[in-house]
């Protein structure tokens, strides 16, 4: 087995993940009334409308330390650029020509930024929103665009991103819940973090 | 049933303020002291517990101060922003008279209705949390009153009635004041919205700004566009994703370890 996310990189992920989920089902309960139904099984509208800004700024908080931890890692290399070119290869399972990726591939780089900025214009937009009888009417006619567009944008990230985790590759999901993954996952999907990691062991070892 | 509307005429108006009294008393709101912004207007805005104003606009053209009284209070819109922005069902209504009136055991206070009104005219209660403005005294008419500022008005400046026939009388007394030297009289019912239930006659329908009222009122664009197209686009992603992964997945399947090349 090889380590992947260590406790406090799981503590981060799933800090976000829950904030997120209850952000995401709350704010949609206030986005279309076909959704209010959402509002009445987590305590009503006005419950709703009271937490909805609070779970948003503990998911903003989260996410900030989400971002200081894991930014440095996150940055495109060569490879990187050839992957996202050829992604849609990576997508339907056909991996001839596409380049081995280091701990993260392309795709998890970019979802990260694409969060990343999506968060910041929904914690933006969000405080405007919060206080409408406060805040000046231009600012508030801007955050009622900015705000749907980015949640549509970061819950459209997260569907893929839980789908990739959860279903589309074995083996991932555990990684975040116990923190590690076996050679065969680290090798198949990671080829050069496993390298690396494998080459640190070898080192160690001998 | 038909429509009802409140005519304001605002040449007859003497600025007495009988109405604010009246909408306060029927409506047993708590009058709360505010600033004093150096005019005879009792507040700068409108409150949540203060849902009628008589605005004193002072207005000078070639030398010349007019004193352009202004009753201002919500417009009933025919297209009323605050309803397209609210996302709690049955929070804003229409009653059958095409009354817009807030039923607040539905509100949630999330404030999107002040946003949607190119009026600027509901406001949030700190207390309560939920947002107030006029009612067009819907208790009263449905009983057949009329709202309580028109029953107290002492210069018939405001009348009640049917909108047609009020649209009709709006535009007499438009004629009549033109024959009487305001060349620019005209009716204020801006079709922006659809049209309002709450119509003025303006002595100068040319420039509703020196009385305060926007010149071509709209539903904020981006309040459409958010409610219009953005929601569209967001159902499109969000089940998109979810069929777009699902099928994906009986298409092309899990990536499994052993299918790497190279191995």
């Amino acid at each position: 087995m090889i380590d992947r996310f260590n406790i406090k990189e799981r503590f981060i992920h799933w800090m976000v993940a829950i904030c997120f989920i209850y952000a995401a089902l709350s704010g949609l309960a206030m986005w279309s009334r076909h959704l209010f139904w959402i509002a009445t099984v987590l305590g009503g509208g006005e419950t709703v409308r009271a937490l909805h800004p609070w779970g948003g700024i503990i998911f903003a908080l989260a996410l900030g330390f989400m971002f200081r931890n894991w930014a440095s890692q996150m940055k495109l290399d060569s490879d990187d650029k050839v992957w996202l070119k050829m992604s849609h290869r990576y997508a339907m399972n056909d991996e001839a020509g596409v380049p081995p990726s280091g701990k993260y591939n392309a795709g998890q780089k970019m979802l990260f930024w694409m969060q990343s900025a999506f968060t910041l214009l929904l914690f933006l937009s969000g405080m405007i929103l919060w206080f409408p009888e406060i805040m000046p009417r231009t600012l508030r006619l801007g955050a009622v665009l900015v705000h749907p567009l980015a949640a549509i944008g970061s819950i459209g990230g997260i569907i893929l991103h839980i789908y990739m985790s959860a279903f589309a590759v074995p083996g991932s999901l555990r990684a975040m819940t116990r923190g590690f993954v076996t050679p065969g996952w680290a090798k198949a999907h990671h080829r050069k973090w496993f390298q690396q990691t494998t080459k640190i062991e070898d080192e160690r070892a001998r | 049933m038909q429509t009802v509307a409140k005519l304001i005429d605002t040449s007859l108006c003497i600025g007495c303020k009988a109405c604010e009294v009246a909408c306060q008393e029927w409506n047993d709101q708590e009058f709360t002291l505010g600033t004093f912004g150096g005019t005879y207007q009792t507040k700068p805005e409108l409150e949540h517990n203060f849902w009628n104003l008589i605005k004193f606009n002072e207005y000078e053209t070639d030398g010349q101060l007019s004193w352009l009284m202004m009753k201002y209070q919500c417009m009933h819109c025919q297209d009323a922003g605050c309803m397209k922005a609210c996302p709690a069902p049955g929070a804003i209504v229409r009653l059958d008279n095409g009354t817009v009136d807030f039923n607040h055991d539905n509100c949630i206070g999330c404030g999107y209705c002040i946003t949607g009104c190119p009026f600027d005219v509901p406001r949030l209660s700190p207390t309560t949390k939920k947002v107030y403005k006029c009612t067009l005294c819907s208790d009263r008419t449905a009983v057949g009153l009329e709202p309580a500022c028109i029953k107290t008005c002492p210069t018939n400046c405001l009348t009640f009635g049917t909108r047609t026939d009020l649209l009709r009388k709006a535009e007499d007394r438009a004629v009549e004041l033109q024959a009487d030297g305001s060349t620019h009289a005209g009716v204020y019912n801006p079709q922006g919205v659809g049209g309002t239930n709450v119509i003025y006659v303006l002595k100068d329908a040319s420039n509703p700004e020196s009385y305060g009222l926007p010149k071509d009122p709209t539903i904020p664009w981006t309040v459409s566009l958010w409610k219009g197209p953005v929601k569209l686009l967001g159902s499109v992603i969000f089940l998109g994703g979810i069929l777009g992964t699902f099928f994906h997945y009986i298409r092309f399947g899990p990536k499994l370890e052993e299918e790497h090349p190279d191995d």
